[in-house]
Order: C-alpha cells, then structure tokens, then sequence
C-alpha cells in the first residue's frame, strides 16, 4: 500500500486500534523512517488531541490535586508514607519469593534497592505485588544456565499481564532501550513495552493486560521510542 | 453524543489546550529538574482537562480520580524522555490520560483489542517531538468542532465510540449491528471530513 491509501487509518493507528493489513503497513512504513508516514502520524496525533480536548467540562475534587503531588513525593507531608508503603510492597514481594531460589532473592534484593530509590516506582511496585499475589500467575526463569548472563524471571498471568524481573542487564548506549516481545505461537512478535534498567543493571517491567497464557517472551535492544518489529537479537528469553 | 456535550466546555477547554502550549518548554524543563513547582503548575494547566476527559470515558468520579493520578505519575516518571524544545506537552499528557482510561475500560469488562499492546509505544514522549505548535491551535479546535457538527449520526457515534471507549471497528461492528464494512466506511469518511476541514482551513 502507499502512504496516500493508508491517509485515513492514521489517527485510528494513534489511537492502538488499527489491526490487520493497514497496521502491519504502518507498522513497516514508519520502521523504514517513511517521512510522509510520520508526517501523517503527527497530523493525526494532533487530531486525537483536539478531539479528546472536547469532553464536557468537569471540576475535579479539590482533595485531587493533593493526591497527584502526593504520588510524586512532591507534599512533605505524605513522603513517610509513601517511602513506608514502598518498602513495605518490596519486602512482601521479596517474602512471596522467598521460597523461589537464592537467585532470585538476589534480584529482588537488587530491584528493592533500585526501587526504593523513588518514590515514584510506588505505583509500579503496587502493580506488581498485586501481580504476585495472584494465584494464577505463573512464572518461569531465564538465564540460569548461562556464565554471563541476564538472569530473572517472568511472571504471567493471563488475566493480568506479563511482569519481568531482571539483574546483570548490560549498559545501553544512549538512545537504547530494552524492549519486550510476545510472540504468540507460530505468530510474529508483538511489542510489549520498553524500558530501562537500574544503575546496577536491574530492571522491573510490567506489561498489564489479558495475555494469551502460552506465549514466548523475549526482550531485545531497540531505539528508545521502541520498535514495531525486533530489529536486533535476542537477549534473552522463555516459554510458557 | 460528543456534538450536544460540546458547547458548554468547549471554550475552557479550547482556551486551555490551546493557550498552554506557549510556556510548555519551559514547563518540561523545570519537570525534568524533577522541580515540584512544576508539577504543580502541570496540574493546574491540565488537570481539569485530563479529570474532564477521564470522567468523561470511564463514568465513575472514584476510578477517574485513580486514573488522573496514574497519569500524572507516569508522565512524572517518563519527562526524562520528553524532547523540552520540540515535544508538545498536551498531546502527550491527553494521550497517557485516554490510555489510562482505555486499559481500566478493557480490564473491567474484560475486553481486549488487537492494538493494546501498541499503546505503550505509541504514547512515548518520542512520538510527541517534532509537533507544530499550530495545529493546536484555538482556530482549528474550532473548526474541527464545526467539522465534527458536520458529520451524519453515525460518524459521529463511530468517533465517538473510537476515542471515548476506544472500541475497534470490529467490536464498533459488534456493538451497532452493523457489518464491518459500513463501520469502516463511517469511520473513514468522518475523519477524512474532519481533516480536510483542518487543512482547509489552514490554507484559507
């Protein structure tokens, strides 16, 4: 297809809601740097803007604004609590995988650290004790077998999404980051999230979502703004 | 639907989106000095905005509250990635606050379409750089207002029901009895009517 007959799929694809043919040529457009296929995804961001600005107004609750600069360590008041409940979440984390092996105590041990360092992975935190806490999810190991690994574990639930745990990840360059994949059987992999790890190369990533329950997951370098398609090889992966 | 909600908050709404946008380099600077004050002054610009937007897809004051919340939160946590100089600070923030939105939409009924796994790219602060400041403009908020006042019922039920509940024309197809194809058609030619309206004007 060219970019003129995909000219009215664009502000759908902004939205994450083009699927089938028109998304893969997107998709594969825009992983070749197509400049009119970005220029006509800005357009369409522009157009989502203005027309997701023009809901009916609504005054939210004064006690709101408290509660967002609260989450972001920004009221003095709350950091405490806040700082309490974080490391309360990591500890109860660290015991649920306590009966997990020593490895996997060392990479929490390390993501606690990490994750204690701001307030604001709270949330993240939150996300995956719940996440934990499930009795569907299941998890499965990586990089045990290895000299230099990563090493860590996936976790899914079907219900709920992917969340990986992972230590000894090496230093990006910048303008790098990890990205995540699911690849569904016989299918091609899906992007499932970037992110970045620690300064002690540890990094927690949750992908939430109703996730087929027999997926490979695999995490590959990218481009910061992340990849359609994996574009390099993979660091590591697992089967469910 | 979206046509008779429009009126009474379009002109707050207009003037925020479209006025904020000349301080917002400054804005994302000081958010990235981590700059508490500037958290502030985020939410006093787009708070009422993003809550309205929220509210106005989930429909519940409770959940719109956690979700206003998440929002602010991640775009706190996400500014180290946000280009200062080039980025457009409220495309993102109404983006990151629709796919809060979306994600509790689907995960209380359960549902899940084909590109949810693509919303976490696609509201990267990357996306956001490179953005003219002038298509956000108040003038063209308004045309696309008029533009939207335009379209037939069902083109409006079909954007309606792409950007408020974020439903795929498949389920859009499913919800309104409709086959695929006519959804598809609505679809298109609504927001082709909605573009063409935009740059005609811009050319004017």
């Amino acid at each position: 297809m060219t970019c003129e007959d995909l000219r009215d799929s664009y502000e759908l694809y902004a939205l994450g809601l083009l699927d089938g043919e028109e998304k893969r040529e997107i998709d594969e457009h825009l992983a070749r740097n197509c400049a009119d296929c970005r220029k006509h995804l800005k357009g369409a961001l522009a157009v989502n803007a203005l027309l997701l600005s023009q809901a009916p107004e609504v005054v939210p609750p004064s006690r709101l604004k408290r509660r967002v600069m609260a989450s972001v360590g920004a009221e003095r008041s709350v950091l405490a609590w806040v700082a309490a409940l974080a490391a309360a979440a990591a500890v109860i984390v660290a015991l649920w995988l306590g009966i997990q092996n020593r490895t996997t105590d060392r990479e929490l041990a390390k993501a606690r650290l990490d994750l204690q360092q701001s307030t604001g992975e709270r949330e993240r935190l939150e996300q995956a004790f719940t996440f934990l806490n499930q009795p569907e999810t299941r998890q499965v190991n990586f990089g045990l077998d290895k000299p230099a690994p990563p090493r860590g574990n996936f976790f899914l639930n079907p219900r709920l999404g992917v969340l990986l745990i992972a230590s000894n990840l090496p230093a990006l360059p910048a303008g790098k980051a990890y990205e995540l994949w699911l690849i569904p059987k016989g299918g091609a992999p899906r992007p499932a999230g970037t992110f970045q790890a620690g300064a002690q190369g540890t990094a927690m990533h949750i992908l939430p979502g109703v996730v087929d329950s027999s997926v490979t997951l695999a995490v590959t370098v990218e481009p910061e703004a992340g990849s359609p398609a994996p574009t390099s090889g993979i660091l590591f992966s697992a089967g469910f | 639907m979206l046509a008779r909600l429009i009126p009474v908050s379009l002109a707050f709404a207009l003037l925020q989106v479209a006025l904020r946008f000349r301080d917002d380099a400054d804005l994302a600077r000081r958010l990235r000095e981590r700059d508490a004050g500037a958290m502030r002054e985020l939410y006093e610009h787009y708070g009422r905005l993003i809550y309205s937007l929220i509210q106005r897809m989930v429909r519940n004051s409770a959940a719109a509250e956690d979700l206003v919340q998440e929002t602010f939160l991640r775009i706190w946590n996400r500014i180290p990635a946000f280009d200062q100089e080039r980025g457009a600070l409220g495309p993102w923030v109404l983006t990151v606050a629709r796919n809060r939105a979306i994600d509790y939409l689907r995960s209380t009924d359960g549902r899940m379409s084909a590109g949810v796994l693509d919303l976490d790219r696609l509201e990267h602060p990357a996306q956001f750089a490179d953005f003219d400041d002038r298509a956000l403009s108040m003038d063209r908020a308004r045309v696309l207002k008029e533009a939207f006042e335009k379209l037939t019922p069902n083109q409006k039920t079909v954007i309606e029901l792409a950007y408020y509940e974020g439903l795929s024309q498949t389920e859009m197809a499913e919800r309104m009895q409709q086959p695929l194809g006519t959804i598809k058609t609505w679809v298109r030619s609504a927001l082709k009517v909605l573009r063409e309206q935009l740059t005609e004007a811009a050319t004017v």
